[in-house]
């Protein structure tokens, strides 16, 4: 057999951008994502190392990093965070005309992305960011292939509103 | 108003969002803990090494096989490796690598009868009259005459009789004996032929006069005899 660190390396590599960015657009913090996507794949490891099969990392990963961030918002519910923080930090080592300009554009869409409700922010990411297909989107959220496609439709309608609107 | 394919556009944008990479390492090497290097308690049980394990294993079985007597299990394994000798060996030095495997198997029965290994004494006989009919037969095809087949049949004959005293059993069938006969019968007849149309000395025409005695008594192998010491130089 293959050595299981090995293998978890790889997947680590393979999706740490992908699942940091998914739970960035929904906790718009650098440092909370940062400590979410690290608590993802520190319990997706621990399940790998005591030798689990996991099917399909990214659906596990993406299932963990959901919950995670479910639990970070009931926490939150309970106790109030005072946050001042600059949520968006793009690559630091960009100039910073580079930088104003990109801020502009993405800034105006993440926003809206964020504003979005869950289901709708997921099928987003899932479909135009990680290019994931159809089919698999509606097996990881349960749901028919037509349905997804539907939320999938509405989803960037109401992204399209929040935009205009924005 | 904003088209579809503009907005999709847009969101792909967002894939510029990405973690810094030096939070991306620390947290990698956090996770998976300090690289130990893993214990290999048998470096040696490889897949690469399989073929080289199996190699020496049949090399000290083949070795370890060398000793075995009829009705060891490795007994057959030493007869494979003889039977692969044999293959390698010309048609003109087969005749005496089959005279001393003959040999050899008279040497294991007569090791066989002093353990007083009774019950692998007639697997032994059986190699015995095998090999030693194997003999009898390339024996008569043989057109060479050649002094060391000559002498290791006289001690093949010699070990076989040894071996009838002290079991008491016949080992060798009449058929061998005579085909061991005219074995020698053949070789003298040649040899005596093409002395005579040599010069001689005066000492060697006797000599080669007995011969001949011999040979006319059908004593052909004490005729042999006469005759290998004329042929040596003098």
């Amino acid at each position: 057999m293959k050595n299981p660190r090995k293998i978890f390396s790889q997947i680590y590599d393979r999706y740490i951008d992908k699942i940091y960015r998914f739970i960035f657009f929904k906790v718009n913090s650098q440092p909370i994502a940062e400590d979410l996507t690290s608590e993802t794949f520190l319990k997706t490891w621990e399940t790998f190392k005591n030798g689990n099969k996991i099917e399909n990392p990214q659906a596990f990963l993406y299932k963990t990093a959901r919950n995670l961030v479910i639990d970070f918002y009931r926490e939150k519910g309970k106790v109030q965070i005072v946050s001042d923080e600059n949520p968006f930090i793009p690559d630091p080592s960009q100039n910073l005309e580079e930088k104003a300009i990109l801020r502009s554009d993405l800034d105006q869409i993440r926003q809206a992305l964020t504003n979005l409700k869950d289901d709708y922010q997921n099928v987003i990411i899932w479909h135009y960011l990680d290019d994931l297909p159809i089919s698999e989107i509606s097996h990881m959220l349960d749901r028919t292939e037509e349905a997804t496609r539907v939320l999938l439709h509405r989803a960037l309608n109401a992204l399209k509103n929040e935009v205009e609107e924005g | 108003m904003m088209t579809e394919n503009e907005l999709i556009g847009k969101i792909r944008k967002l894939r510029q969002i990405k973690p810094k990479k030096d939070w991306v390492l620390l947290t990698k090497s956090q996770i998976l803990g300090e690289e130990t290097p893993q214990f290999e308690l048998f470096p040696f049980f490889k897949p690469v090494y399989a073929g080289l394990l199996f190699l020496l294993l049949l090399v000290g079985l083949v070795e370890l096989s060398q000793g075995a007597l009829p009705g060891n299990p490795l007994y057959s394994l030493k007869r494979i490796t003889e039977k692969v000798q044999t293959v390698f060996v010309s048609q003109e030095e087969r005749p005496n690598l089959n005279l001393e495997l003959a040999n050899k198997r008279i040497e294991e029965l007569n090791q066989i009868a002093q353990q007083n290994e009774v019950k692998k004494l007639a697997p032994a006989i059986k190699e015995v009259q095998a090999s030693v009919s194997e003999v009898a037969k390339n024996l008569v095809t043989l057109k060479k005459v050649d002094k060391e087949t000559v002498e290791k049949t006289k001690e093949l004959e010699k070990n076989i009789e040894i071996g009838e005293k002290t079991l008491a059993t016949q080992i060798s069938s009449e058929e061998t004996k005579e085909s061991f006969n005219s074995f020698y019968k053949n070789q003298a007849e040649y040899l005596i032929s093409d002395l005579e149309k040599r010069t001689l000395t005066e000492d060697q025409m006797k000599i080669l006069e007995e011969a001949k005695k011999d040979f006319e008594a059908g004593n052909y192998s004490d005729a042999l005899e006469k005759i290998f010491i004329l042929s040596q130089p003098q």
